[in-house]
């Protein structure tokens, strides 16, 4: 539900969107290495391919957004994967709006920031020890600013929407438990598994 | 899994196939932004109508097309419930602006979708992503949406193969602690299978002399036809906010 369609914000929200995403795009894309795109590109179809899984919650289903992940394992990369991921999810598989894919970005990309912010701050001591309850906390405050920002801006946009805000951020919830938990188990799974994937080891003390 | 590929019509013949890939993004892009820019109910059907005959031109099976469009309508629908209702001092009153102002936007987001066919469905992913590079679009970024469009159809299969190992066990998903862990495992293993791939796939591709630049057998050029077909799309997106403006002189 992060990925609102065409046609509803006001356009001075999804046309500051795309000022913001061009900003932090033009920013990180420079730090970035032609060697690196193979690497990124995978993960990228990765977290996509995973954003996709349904996990029953009662009578309903949710499905995992992933994004606070895409900011442990990629760092700063993540905001320039999250783009990728919004276009080909809009341009290819019709879901979320064309003219929103900024704000989609900003909404979904600068809260998998600040989940790598908080990971790679919590873990910098102990990082097989902290993976697990660091990644859970990531991926928990990654959901609830997405669903943080998008509410503020249906409410910003107009006053009929205020109702739709209120339900959209009842609704998740459970999705940002369920997020926090299997972020937290990836992450714990990464350090023991394959420690390299993750952007926030590399420079930590062993 | 099931899915459909976008570009799964791009064999066919019509007057926007054969139109030149970068004029043919441009000129449509301008169109979307155009209708999804419109605040009147009779304006955006007018859109509508654009898109679809852009559509119908372009041949693509309007099944196809309606099997897409069932995520933007199901986005949608939360919308006509809850907006026409508005609560005062506790009381539910209907409020008839609200329904309209769904179905606007409902007639842009459909608008907008079904234009995405006629713009890159009807042409090869390789030729959409040259003409992204000519367009200016950072080298980088072209890159990563070609190799990331790839590896989701591989990693579809690759979940699947994952899941259905899960299901060979006995896994049952349910709502529980223990089906989001193990899925987060199952993630977790998608990830490192990908990664080690990614390695020896890159490696693979340097041995074969990859730079980082594309090389299509695509050859792009601008004829006197496809500058028509700009002229008319673009004049589309140009008329309907005229049209606005004129009706808008009217009133006053």
């Amino acid at each position: 539900m992060v990925h609102i369609s065409d046609g509803i914000l006001s356009p001075g929200i999804w046309i500051s969107g795309y000022v913001i995403t061009i900003v932090i795009l033009a920013f990180t894309l420079r730090k970035m290495k032609t060697e690196d795109i193979p690497r990124l590109s995978v993960i990228t179809a990765a977290i996509f391919v995973a954003s996709l899984i349904h996990i029953p919650v009662g009578p309903t289903s949710a499905h995992f957004l992933l994004n606070g992940l895409a900011g442990v394992t990629l760092g700063v990369f993540a905001y320039p994967c999250i783009f990728i991921a919004i276009v080909l999810q809009s341009f290819l598989f019709q879901h979320g709006g064309i003219t929103t894919i900024g704000i989609n970005t900003v909404n979904t990309g600068v809260p998998a920031l600040i989940a790598y912010a908080i990971f790679r701050l919590g873990t910098r001591k102990d990082i097989h020890k902290r993976a697990g309850i660091f990644g859970a906390i990531a991926g928990g405050v990654a959901v609830t600013i997405s669903v943080l920002f998008l509410s503020i801006e249906l409410v910003t946009t107009g006053e009929v929407f205020e109702n739709i805000a209120i339900i959209i951020a009842s609704a998740h919830i459970p999705i940002i438990i369920i997020e926090a938990i299997a972020t937290g188990t990836i992450a714990a799974f990464f350090v023991k598994v394959k420690p390299e994937i993750l952007e926030g080891y590399k420079g930590v003390k062993r | 899994m099931e899915y459909i590929e976008i570009d799964e019509y791009h064999h066919l013949m019509s007057p926007i196939h054969q139109w030149d890939p970068r004029a043919k993004i441009v000129s449509i892009l301008t169109l979307i932004f155009s209708v999804v820019l419109l605040y009147d109910l009779e304006l955006a059907a007018l859109g509508l109508i654009f898109a679809v005959i852009l559509l119908l031109i372009s041949k693509i099976p309007l099944k196809f097309v309606m099997w897409h469009l069932r995520w933007v309508v199901l986005f949608i629908l939360p919308f006509f419930l809850i907006m026409p209702f508005a609560v005062l001092e506790g009381d539910i009153t209907v409020n008839p602006e609200g329904f309209e102002y769904a179905f606007l936007i409902l007639i842009k987001a459909i608008s907008a979708v079904i234009l995405i066919f006629p713009m890159i469905g009807t042409m090869r992913f390789n030729s959409t992503a040259k003409a992204l590079e000519r367009l200016k679009i950072p080298n980088k970024i072209v890159q990563m949406i070609i190799f990331t469009y790839r590896y989701i159809f591989v990693f579809i299969d690759e979940f699947s193969d994952i899941s259905r190992s899960l299901d060979s066990r006995g896994f049952r998903r349910r709502t529980n602690m223990h089906t989001i862990r193990t899925l987060g495992k199952a993630i977790g293993m998608l990830f490192v299978k990908s990664y080690e791939r990614s390695e020896r796939v890159y490696n693979a591709m340097c041995s074969r002399g990859y730079t980082g630049n594309l090389k299509t057998f695509d050859k792009f050029e601008m004829m006197r036809n496809d500058w028509v077909k700009m002229f008319i799309v673009m004049g589309m997106a140009i008329g309907l906010h005229l049209l606005h403006f004129i009706y808008f002189m009217e009133m006053i």
